[in-house]
């Protein structure tokens, strides 16, 4: 996979999270990594399709999801997460990766299509990524830990 | 349109009040004005408007921020983009957000009606797929494991199973695009997965990524078998598949936030397989 390819996702993130409440965003590490991927917490999936495709995972532990759901929602309290604070992260999701597609247009890739987010919750799992290799980029937004899987090609 | 209550966001007094004139001409309301993202939600909450145009180039947050903020505070929201600069790029971030219309300045009346009996209007075509998808996806699912296990397989539907559901142990997710965009959800606990390999290769599976690699390879074939069902009865749903993703480990809760699921599961001699198939209205940006 060519690492160019983080760029948009990097610039979509950095567009769009303080769009959405979050006011310092700061990228923590890039790695390559297989494509099986452990997560603790929250996966949002959102896959992509044209001249590039495969899948974008956000992760977060679940306390860095009720945080992030937080900020999102003006400091509203949540206890859990419910179906409400679901879909405050898949519109996160949504949001990141269709401003991604942007980016990606702006660097040639063009004509891209993003699928409907799923949302996975659960205290131990894996992931298992349609590429052979991934790019985990560790942010840290408003000291909130969140993980970006990109498997692209 | 008599009746149709529309919130107008720009930050121009002057295209405020050119807009409000436009809509009252073809029968429309102006229920609420807002000239930034600031105001925008508040006035959005108290007017309860059936659309909100929203100009593209704005000071501060362009209209794309302004229709961000406002599809996260109601997903259901319809908006209609407003600008004067028209590109296709522009109509497919438009898209991909969930913008229901995009209209380029200056606006007529003809334009605005037209547009907005399109956003408006239930849509035939979505209805059709909504009635019809999890029917012949469950087919898909049932023939698939017949042929692949050379022993029957029923599906059995349940009907709509809401936005949410507790895995079994392996859930494949893959996406579905086209006319209306949509996912189909696949899940199956380790047991199953390893006698449908066992099955396949007459051996147990080597390793975890072996059953996770079947799954898969099934999840893509049942996806795709529907999909060329669903675009042979009518091809104006031209649908494909996006690559899958798969989950596995502890009871994993799995959401489609606001998309209805309905499905059912498949008996087989392996054991039960849950399909859950799920479309929503759009991407489709009425111009």
């Amino acid at each position: 996979m060519d690492v160019k390819i983080i760029n948009p996702i990097l610039a979509a993130f950095s567009e769009i999270l303080p769009q959405i409440g979050f006011c310092s965003v700061r990228k923590k590490g890039v790695s390559l990594v297989e494509s099986c991927v452990a997560y603790e917490g929250v996966l949002v999936n959102i896959a992509l399709l044209g001249s590039i495709k495969g899948v974008v995972l956000i992760g977060m532990s679940m306390d860095s999801a009720k945080q992030v759901v937080s900020k999102m929602m003006m400091g509203m309290e949540v206890p859990t997460l419910d179906s409400l604070a679901q879909s405050a992260l898949s519109e996160m999701g949504n949001m990141v990766v269709a401003n991604s597609c942007m980016q990606f247009n702006k660097i040639g890739i063009e004509g891209l299509d993003i699928s409907p987010p799923t949302v996975l919750i659960s205290e131990s799992g894996t992931a298992t990524l349609p590429v052979k290799k991934a790019i985990k980029l560790s942010f840290s937004v408003d000291d909130i830990d969140v993980n970006v899987y990109v498997g692209l090609e | 349109m008599n009746g149709l209550k529309v919130m107008i966001v720009d930050d121009s007094p002057f295209s405020r009040t050119l807009l409000g004139e436009i809509l009252g001409s073809i029968g429309c309301q102006v229920a609420g004005e807002a000239d930034s993202i600031d105001s925008m939600i508040e006035a959005y909450t108290s007017c309860k408007p059936d659309i909100v145009t929203i100009d593209l180039i704005m000071p501060g947050s362009d209209g794309f921020e302004c229709s961000r903020a406002l599809l996260l505070h109601d997903p259901d929201a319809k908006i209609v983009l407003i600008s004067s600069i028209k590109d296709e790029e522009t109509a497919a971030e438009a898209r991909r957000l969930g913008i229901s219309g995009y209209i380029q300045k200056p606006v007529d009346g003809e334009t605005l009606l037209r547009v907005f009996k399109n956003v408006m209007a239930p849509d035939a075509l979505f209805l059709k797929l909504k009635d019809t998808a999890a029917e012949v996806f469950g087919e898909a699912l049932a023939q698939t494991m017949t042929r692949m296990t050379k022993a029957p397989a029923n599906f059995s539907p349940s009907g709509t199973i809401g936005t949410q559901f507790l895995s079994q142990g392996i859930t494949t997710v893959i996406g579905i695009i086209g006319r209306h965009s949509g996912t189909m959800i696949m899940d199956l606990s380790l047991e199953t997965a390893e006698r449908i390999v066992f099955l396949l290769l007459h051996r147990r599976p080597k390793n975890p990524e072996e059953t996770i690699a079947m799954v898969a390879e099934l999840g893509n074939i049942v996806a795709g078998t529907a999909c060329s069902m669903l675009n042979n009865k009518d091809k104006a749903f031209g649908l494909r598949v996006f690559p899958p993703s798969l989950f596995s480990g502890n009871t994993a809760q799995v959401a489609s936030p606001g998309m209805e699921l309905q499905g059912g599961y498949a008996e087989t001699e392996c054991g039960h397989i849950f399909l859950g198939i799920g479309f929503k209205k759009g991407p489709v940006l009425w111009t």
